[in-house]
């Protein structure tokens, strides 16, 4: 594809070197057109003609003045086609006049006052019929402004189709071509400066969040359209002199921009120098200015070629650093890239001041415009590169974040479940404590007596039946209380009564049950529970042992205070004031523990236990 | 009136001669059989189901769960009635017979006579219950007259699921810790009316769970076909 347009390319720099010997030639060519190279001048300052040859360069004559000549031309046209005629000319700078044997034929710009526009162009004047057979005279006045580049070129004398057909090959570099770059720059411009505005680095510090890469790109690119366009437009919207300093400002900006753009590229940025480095280039483009201006006010052109000179010299010097730089040391695709196109490019624009500067000739025209080119391609590539490693980074990211949330979860799921069987192993360990109380204060207590009655050998078959029972229904309890719902005080006093149903039946004790739907109490946890469980049963046991009773009324109200269990018993009762017996000292432990309120009256005849469970 | 035969089902030597004695003094029963394992019963009842009126089992046996026992005699003999031996009458334990289709438990520790007259009762029609197994019982099952929550589920299973007000109410007073006794005095019922609901209440479960199996093999069965 390259190659492609590269060999076509070569093929047309030759086709256009060719119309140059053609129209540099000597007048025996073979081609019926004539072709004028040396005419009569006569300045308009001064009198006296003298005979000039063509192509006649205004400021190689004249340096540092602007003026009016007048070229003459005395040819013999022997025969005429029957074709209107027409005047090629490669450069004719920078305002004209054209007559043909005293009628003027053509006018481009004004021969007095401040220059508005230039003649940048190859002409083609239409002669129309006007010439005649045999002698003609052609009469140019020319304006040329110093350090403009104006002139003269050979002029080409032939029928249109002729004409245009050499003015075409020219043209098409000067203007279609040119176009082309601009639309080009424009692109690469619009694609930097909008990733500028739209890529964001949310980790950077504000202010430089933004890449300034990207705003170098475009703004370098910006300055070279303007730069560009600048060689194809005649009328200038300002006047010549200020569009002229833009002009050149604009180079000197499109060169320290594509700088700056290359020092981010291989991280220079932050470099000692770089500093220095960045004042040198802002002092450069300052110069231009001056050197531009200084150039128009005092008609001089060499500061603005010593200008280029520096901004060619600092762009060698700077060029060898960043080739070696992304070349050798970073190894990097897209900075090698530029590395290449810069060098390509100083080479090309040093030539381009010694061709159009230094030693200006009548078609000189830019190449840098076109080796610029390589700069927008360099810098597409760097910005492709830059997406594709920007888009396997965010793959890995995704890959590794993937990963690192899975690792997470994991170790966040074995604390779970270490916490979990921690707990769990807390629990147990509770548990265990409170069976093992109530084993060793019950049942394991009712066990060791019973055992210790057998041991003596006078046992009394009755009372050992009854500790082995009490030990029995005690180890019921316990094992009930490991089910009891917690906070259901209802559940808690239907189970008691079932567990003791044997032993009431037994005892003859006619109970009255009075126990009401209560409430849940939410704060009665399974070890609260088994506190209010094992109270209950103290007070039922020691009305089944100690009362005597006949008659036991268990009832359970729901208060506004709370929930109010109580036992009343006819029995013989006991003294409240006495110190208390073991099994009322724990039920007195155990109210305690839950805050609950536990009350006793008592007279022979009737005994209220009461418990409060708030 | 023909003796009631009962199959005794107890790994403890001690255990199972105590039932046995028990048994024999009692004139309206019989001892049909004993065995100590899961395999020795199933065997007994393999030759021997139509015999048996009454299964007397230990969850805990050496082989095994008493519950396969449960199942294979209820298998055999629907007619036969299964008392469950317990320890501590807790609830899992007992739900789980209850389900497996026994109609009753009785205490170890409950007195010889008490043990002949748990089964007696059974065979009038009466069954125990513990306020904590009926208000597992109340917790698991819904009152009749709710929609079921979930149409989809087939009505006979849902009908199985639910206690009539009648049954719930006495349900409701057994969790509240009276006694039968008080039940028919408090709902102006009999006695007899009271137990005859607690049996109601024993068989219906022990359906529902096998139509709850059913059910389930039935939904994974349309799952497979549909698959």
């Amino acid at each position: 594809m390259w190659g492609v347009r590269i060999s076509r390319w070569l093929r047309q720099m030759q086709g256009w070197g060719l119309t140059l010997c053609l129209l540099w030639g000597a007048a025996a060519s073979a081609h019926a057109g004539l072709v004028l190279a040396q005419a009569r001048m006569t300045l308009a300052a001064k009198s006296g003609a003298v005979t000039v040859d063509l192509p006649y360069l205004w400021d190689k004559s004249h340096a540092g003045v602007s003026g009016v000549a007048e070229f003459v031309f005395e040819f013999d046209m022997p025969t005429l086609a029957p074709e209107p005629y027409g005047i090629y000319a490669a450069k004719m700078a920078n305002g004209y006049e054209v007559w043909l044997n005293g009628k003027r034929i053509e006018k481009f710009g004004e021969l007095q006052g401040p220059p508005r526009e230039d003649s940048k162009l190859p002409r083609v004047i239409a002669l129309g019929y006007a010439l005649q057979q045999g002698r003609n005279e052609l009469r140019i006045l020319l304006r040329g402004d110093a350090g403009r580049q104006g002139g003269l070129s050979p002029l080409l004398v032939d029928t249109m189709p002729q004409v245009q057909e050499a003015h075409m090959d020219v043209w098409f570099w000067r203007v279609p071509a040119r176009q082309g770059v601009v639309i080009f720059s424009a692109l690469v411009a619009i694609m930097g400066l909008a990733l500028w505005l739209t890529q964001l680095n949310p980790q950077a510090v504000p202010g430089l969040r933004r890449d300034r890469l990207y705003l170098y790109m475009g703004l370098a690119e910006m300055c070279w359209v303007f730069r560009v366009a600048d060689s194809i437009i005649e009328a200038p919207p300002l006047p010549v002199a200020w569009w002229s300093v833009l002009s050149s400002l604009a180079l000197g900006g499109w060169a320290c921009l594509t700088t700056l753009f290359c020092m981010e590229l291989v991280r220079w940025n932050q470099a000692r120098w770089a500093r220095a480095l960045r004042v040198w280039l802002a002092l450069l483009c300052l110069g231009g200015l001056f050197a531009a201006t200084a150039a128009w006010v005092y008609v001089h052109p060499m500061a603005l070629t010593i200008w280029y000179g520096l901004l060619g010299l600092t762009f060698l010097m700077f060029c060898g650093a960043f080739c070696w730089r992304s070349m050798v040391r970073l190894k990097d695709l897209g900075g090698s890239l530029f590395g290449l196109a810069m060098a390509v490019n100083v080479a090309v624009g040093l030539l381009d001041l010694y061709l159009l500067r230094i030693h200006p000739s009548v078609t000189g025209s830019s190449t840098l415009y076109f080796s610029s080119l390589l700069f927008g391609v360099a810098a597409s590539v760097v910005v492709l590169m830059r997406f594709r490693t920007a888009t396997t980074q965010a793959a890995h990211l995704q890959a590794n974040l993937a990963q690192q949330v899975a690792q997470k979860e994991q170790e966040l799921r074995q604390t779970y479940s270490r916490m979990a069987e921690l707990a769990h192993s807390e629990a147990r360990s509770a548990e265990r404590t409170r069976i093992l109380r109530d084993m060793h204060d019950g049942v394991g207590m009712h066990l060791s007596v019973a055992l210790r009655q057998l041991q003596s050998g006078q046992a009394q078959p009755g009372e050992v039946a009854g500790l082995l029972q009490e030990g029995l229904d005690q180890l019921k309890l316990s094992i009930d209380a490991l089910h009891l719902p917690p906070g259901d005080i209802t559940a808690l006093l239907a189970n008691l009564r079932y567990r003791l149903e044997p032993r009431l039946k037994a005892s003859g004790i006619d109970l009255q049950w009075q126990v009401e739907v209560l409430d849940t109490v939410e704060r009665l946890d399974d070890k609260t529970m088994r506190h209010v469980l094992f109270m209950v049963y103290e007070a039922v046991s020691n009305v089944l042992q100690h009362a005597r009773a006949t008659e036991l009324r268990i009832k359970a109200v729901q208060t506004t205070a709370g929930i109010r269990i109580s036992l009343t018993d006819n029995g013989t009762g006991f003294d409240v004031q006495a110190p208390l017996r073991k099994g009322l000292l724990s039920m007195r432990e155990r109210a305690a523990a839950i805050g609950a309120e536990l009350s006793f009256q008592s007279e022979p005849g009737q005994t209220v236990v009461a418990i409060l469970i708030p | 009136m023909q003796a009631w035969q009962v199959f005794v089902v107890e790994d403890n030597p001690e255990m199972q001669d105590f039932f046995a004695g028990c048994i024999a003094r009692a004139p309206e029963l019989g001892l049909a059989g004993c065995a100590g394992t899961v395999a020795d019963a199933n065997a007994w009842l393999e030759a021997h189901a139509c015999n048996a009126n009454v299964l007397l089992v230990d969850l805990g046996l050496p082989d095994g769960s008493g519950l396969d026992v449960i199942r294979m005699a209820i298998a055999r003999n629907p007619a036969c009635e299964v008392l469950v031996i317990s320890m501590f009458g807790d609830e899992d334990n007992v739900l789980a017979s209850i389900e497996a289709g026994a109609l009753g438990y009785i205490h170890k520790d409950a007195t010889p006579d008490d043990i002949a007259e748990s089964i007696l009762a059974m065979r009038r029609g009466e069954s125990p219950i513990s306020p904590m197994i009926a208000r597992r019982l109340l917790a698991n099952y819904r009152l009749a007259p709710e929609p079921p929550a979930e149409p989809s589920e087939p009505p006979e299973i849902t009908a199985a699921a639910m206690l009539s007000p009648k049954e719930h109410e006495v349900l409701s007073l057994i969790a509240r810790g009276f006694s039968y006794g008080e039940i028919a005095r408090i709902q102006a019922l009999s006695v007899h009316t009271v137990q005859s609901h607690i049996k109601k209440i024993y068989s219906k479960l022990a359906v529902h769970s096998k139509n709850e199996a059913v059910f389930e093999a039935t939904r994974m069965g349309l799952l497979a076909g549909k698959n």
